[in-house]
């Protein structure tokens, strides 16, 4: 009996947590797969099951295909962008600057607004005719453009928006970083006549690593999972050139109460997000130095 | 002391006894509407609201703005399916068939009855009643209503050299009035368009209007076929198309149809077609004088209604039900809708409103407030069908890939007719 | 020619001088020890002639070259880190090699410059490591290994032991100077241990206050200290410096030099007796004055006894009161303070 005490009370310990992510996290992804093979029940219909109906439906529907190409474009426009302007932020105002305090508030300030009142902003920004944009445009005799209303320049306008926003976020760790990073082992690259850039590649990137690991999976999880900036600016229009996919998801979840497609979907996305995650840590981790 | 004592005791046992008996009579309403144009809407509904518990004491109304008409019904739907729905709301008049299908909602006939509710039932607008309506019951209770109408800017038809007082009557001058009236800069960019025809979020609704003028009818009544391959449809979005691409006279791809009112002002555009429910926001902003008109006419006349509705929730007790009925009976009342449609622009939403005092001055100071109930005459029912929300994306989706420049006209509706139809299939019974 | 050359070299922040024009050179292929208590300017120095820092005033030459105004890199000089500021994501091969990768030093040539060091410092068998992987004395060695692999002429070394335990800093402190002589660099070599300076140094600069004390052998510096601060700071326990009548001397005397006998000039108590081993440390109380005695082995005396302290004459050291400098230049104290002298024995024994 004894010998069991400690084991007991360790799961004691555990389980308030264990109960949680159970509740709110393996209980729904568990659900949604399960859902994801019945069909939507309807007023007085019931949900049926109907094996990979939904999924074999998926293939078939263009406005998917549509969203899963608009999000990888999204990703790979917002990801490298942004983790790269995050760090030359963060090395330009962890340097020695005047008013650098006022900087880094300045960067950082994006981040603290929440998702719709940027896109507000930028809904400005980009309105044709007298949106700063256009207005900016006009001095230089530019003609107004209708950036949010065209199929080529919607999911641009919506990438530049999401870079504002997310490379202020990430440029915080960085700079925590950094400041982790002693200076002497600069002082000592120089001694032995490492230039700027050389010390930034083979020793303060290098370094970064472990930080650059981590922004890369929140800046991949975020291009999947910001949505509040296409509700706000273009309703996944023009004909869903700005639709992502968890935009999809909502729609055909709250909008057209297909539940079980939408489940479908929603699997997809995690299955997506996934293997990502698994892909980043099992290559990347090789490659990073944890002090 | 001692007395003061229990005449205390005495005075709270009353007031408790009082409380008891009206919180047994009291019935709560909980009640959803959104805001779909400018203006202080949520004070006017506050006001209509205390107006009725004033008239009424036994019933509280919780109101409960619940944003757009979109957010509305997804609120309400999740709403229902975790078993809490709203007792009453306004939700568009579109949704009747996605609510029917929910199994959401009660007919007004079953709680509005005798020959005293038969009576309240027909006394709307006919052209409202069309999208409230379906298998012979009455599912929705005009409330927000309103149509489409064109708005232009006596100034600038002044300076084009046109009759301030003349909008144009058919597509044809539409058109010829947008050339005079597009201007452009030395570099050759346009500074005014002629035109603007919103397009962004739900474009199909301006197009039912095209669509409808140019003869075609978009939709069955029992809400299980569309006609979006109809040629006269196609016409109607190559008329749309060739707006901007040909005539040259409107912004070209998609145009917000939020700040559509604020490029009029900023007298970007000349004219602009918009919902009758921007009224109000419309005279209280424009620096210059405006005109209100009917949509020009092509092969008839014609606009769809749209706005929303008053629902009676199923999940209810036969208190709430009543309750709820007679609150949307105060807010529909003569009086009610005519104060409703001189603070918002909303159409008021039956004959006897416009004959009341405060409705017929009103009139009397800004005819254009009549311009939309007198299009009624030629209106027709939004467009609307089983899983709306879905088979209007379709029409949305087309309409955009056509403007944008994708797709063409005819390709993007016979691709928004294969999807409308394979979503519609299984209501075809 | 002197390897290195401090010319009025000034380094002011604000109204703050930490360095306040300090001269002097380096033989080619010396030891030269900067030493003091911490803050007296001597890490800023040494930064000063590397480069981390730029002078705000004077000349620094270095193999004859003025290097006041060079980056680091082309001032022909070597540096360890106190930390030793390793790369914590390269190997020991990698952190040896960085300097020469940087300077596009051909493989082959790496290979054998590597070979050498590693066999140098013994660090063979760890090339493949991370520093983490490292104990202090090891990462110390690569530090050494970074710098002597570049084959500066002058390697500058910043209180490189302080990081490690007592034993390991002893072992060390050998081992790095012999290396210093075998390599034949020019050594400038900052450290706030006194033992360190008097037993690796072949030159050491006392620094005070960002001013040159003394400059010196360490021999000189412990026969003829050339301030009353000099003479305190080196030697174990310190020197005792007494007030003298005459108000404008100072005296000094080393515990290890008084004598505890039966006869002598001074009567005084025992204050207390602090045995170590090899020696004791006695406090005697001399009338108001304290003052340490250093005696061999074991003092058979309780605390209290009355003891009667001697010195050799010639073992005194006078200072000015104001300045602090050294006064005599004789090995004989001036009169004034023989009778000085006399009058402490008679009050001692008075009281």
């Amino acid at each position: 009996m004894r010998r069991f005490e400690p084991q007991i009370q360790g799961w004691l310990l555990l389980l308030p947590a264990a109960v949680l992510l159970v509740a709110f996290t393996h209980y729904p992804a568990v659900a949604t797969v399960w859902h994801s093979f019945f069909s939507t029940a309807r007023g007085g219909r019931a949900a049926q099951f109907i094996g990979l109906d939904n999924y074999r439906d998926m293939m078939d529907d263009p406005v998917f295909w549509q969203a899963l190409r608009n999000n990888a474009v999204f990703a790979l426009g917002t990801i490298p962008v942004s983790i790269a302007l995050a760090l030359l932020m963060a090395l330009w105002v962890n340097g020695r600057i005047l008013g650098r305090g006022m900087l880094r508030l300045a960067f950082f300030t994006p981040t603290v607004l929440p998702m719709i009142a940027v896109a507000n902003i930028w809904l400005f920004f980009y309105t044709p005719g007298y949106g700063l944009i256009d207005q900016l445009g006009s001095l230089f005799g530019l003609p107004e453009h209708n950036w949010l209303g065209n199929r080529d320049t919607v999911l641009g306008c919506l990438i530049v928006v999401t870079v504002w926003k997310e490379a202020g976020f990430f440029m915080i760790f960085y700079l925590a970083a950094l400041q982790q990073i002693s200076p002497v082992l600069g002082e000592a690259a120089a001694v032995e006549g490492a230039g700027r850039w050389y010390f930034f590649r083979r020793v303060t990137f290098p370094l970064l690593m472990p930080t650059t690991l981590f922004v890369l999976v929140n800046a991949v999880i975020n291009s999947f999972r910001l949505v509040d900036h296409v509700v706000a600016m273009t309703k996944g229009g023009p004909d869903n050139a700005s639709a992502l996919l968890l935009y999809y998801i909502y729609d055909v979840g709250f909008r057209f109460w297909d539940t079980g497609y939408a489940a479908a979907l929603t699997v997809v996305l995690l299955v997506i997000l996934a293997v990502l995650a698994l892909g980043q840590f099992l290559i990347l981790e090789r490659r990073v130095h944890y002090q | 002391m001692r007395i003061l004592k229990t005449l205390g005791a005495a005075g709270c046992g009353a007031a408790l006894l009082v409380a008891s008996a009206v919180s047994a009579r009291a019935v709560e309403l909980s009640f959803y509407y959104p805001v779909a144009v400018g203006g202080p809407i949520t004070k006017i509904i506050d006001s209509m609201v205390a107006d009725f518990e004033k008239a009424d004491p036994g019933i509280t109304i919780k109101a409960i703005y619940s944003g757009t008409y979109q957010e509305t019904i997804t609120k309400a739907l999740t709403a229902l399916k975790s078993g809490e729905p709203p007792h009453v709301a306004v939700i568009l008049s579109t949704d009747m068939f996605t609510l029917i299908d929910e199994d959401a909602i009660l007919p007004f006939d079953e709680l509005a009855t005798g020959p005293e509710g038969k009576k309240w039932l027909n006394a709307f607008y006919p052209a409202f009643m069309a999208n409230s309506r379906t298998g012979g019951k009455t599912w929705g209770i005009p409330f927000q209503r309103s149509t489409v109408v064109q708005y232009w800017n006596k100034e600038a038809f002044k300076e084009a050299g046109l009759d301030p007082e003349k909008p144009p009557k058919t597509w044809d001058e539409m058109v010829a009035f947008g050339k005079k009236l597009t201007k452009r800069d030395a570099n050759g960019h346009v500074t005014q368009w002629g035109l603007q025809i919103p397009t962004s979020g739900f474009p199909y609704w301006l197009f039912q209007a095209l669509a409808t003028e140019n003869g075609a009818i978009l939709m069955n009544e029992a809400g299980t076929e569309v006609h979006f391959d109809d040629p006269k449809v196609i016409g109607a979005l190559q008329f749309l198309v060739d707006l901007s691409k040909k005539d040259g006279i409107m912004p070209a791809g998609i145009t917000e149809w939020g700040t559509t009112p604020e490029d009029f002002f900023q007298r970007k555009i000349a004219m602009m077609w918009t919902t009758t429910g921007n009224l109000t926001n419309v005279k209280a902003k424009a620096p210059f004088p405006f005109g209100v008109a009917q949509l020009p006419a092509h092969a008839r006349p014609g606009s769809p209604t749209g706005g929303g509705n008053f629902y009676i929730f199923k999940k209810t007790t036969p208190e709430q039900r009543q309750a709820a009925l007679k609150f949307v009976e105060f807010m529909t009342s003569p009086e009610r809708a005519a104060e409703w449609g001189i603070k918002t622009g909303y159409v008021a939403v039956r004959p006897d409103a416009w004959e009341t005092p405060a409705m017929k001055e009103y009139v009397a100071s800004f005819p254009a407030a009549a311009v939309a109930r007198d299009q009624l005459a030629s209106a027709v029912a939004e467009f609307s069908t089983h899983e709306n929300q879905r088979v209007t994306k379709a029409l949305n989706d087309g309409l955009q890939a056509a403007l944008t420049g994708t797709k063409t006209p005819a390709q993007a509706m016979k691709d928004a007719q294969r999807e409308a139809d394979r979503i519609l299939r299984p209501y075809r019974h | 020619m002197s390897a290195v050359a401090v010319e009025e070299v000034t380094k002011q922040w604000g109204e703050t001088r930490a360095v306040d024009g300090v001269s002097f050179t380096a033989a080619a292929g010396s030891l030269v020890v900067l030493l003091g208590p911490s803050g007296c300017g001597k890490s800023t120095t040494l930064r000063l002639i590397a480069g981390l820092e730029a002078a705000s005033a004077g000349r620094i030459r270095i193999a004859g070259r003025d290097v006041t105004h060079l980056p680091p890199a082309r001032r022909g000089i070597a540096m360890v880190f106190q930390s030793y500021a390793l790369f914590p994501h390269l190997t020991v091969a990698e952190n040896i090699l960085f300097g020469l990768r940087v300077r596009k030093v051909p493989a082959a040539e790496r290979r054998r410059r590597l070979a050498k060091v590693a066999g140098l410092l013994g660090l063979e068998r760890l090339l493949e490591r991370k520093p983490a992987q490292l104990s202090g004395g090891q990462q110390q060695r690569v530090a050494l290994g970074r710098a002597i692999i570049a084959e500066a002429p002058v390697c500058l070394m910043d209180e490189p032991l302080s990081n490690l335990d007592a034993q390991l800093r002893h072992e060390m402190r050998r081992e790095i100077r012999a290396l210093q002589q075998k390599l034949g660099m020019t050594m400038l070599y900052v450290t706030h241990d006194q033992s360190e300076a008097m037993s690796m140094a072949d030159q050491v600069i006392l620094l005070r206050g960002g001013r040159i004390e003394q400059d010196a052998a360490p021999a000189a510096l412990y026969d003829r200290p050339a301030t009353a601060f000099a003479a305190r700071f080196i030697g174990t326990p310190p020197m005792n410096i007494l007030r003298s009548a005459d108000a404008g001397v100072l005296l000094g005397i080393r515990p290890e030099d008084i004598v505890l006998a039966e006869r002598g000039d001074v009567a005084a108590r025992i204050g207390a007796i602090e045995y170590l081993g090899a020696d004791s440390t006695v406090t005697c109380m001399l009338g108001g004055e304290t003052v340490l005695a250093r005696v061999q082995g074991r003092v058979g005396l309780p605390a209290g006894a009355a003891v009667r302290l001697s010195w050799p004459r010639e073992r005194v050291h006078l200072f000015d009161a104001a300045t602090g400098r050294r006064l005599d230049d004789t090995m004989s104290p001036p009169p004034a303070a023989a009778q000085e002298l006399g009058e402490r024995v008679a009050a001692a024994a008075g009281g």
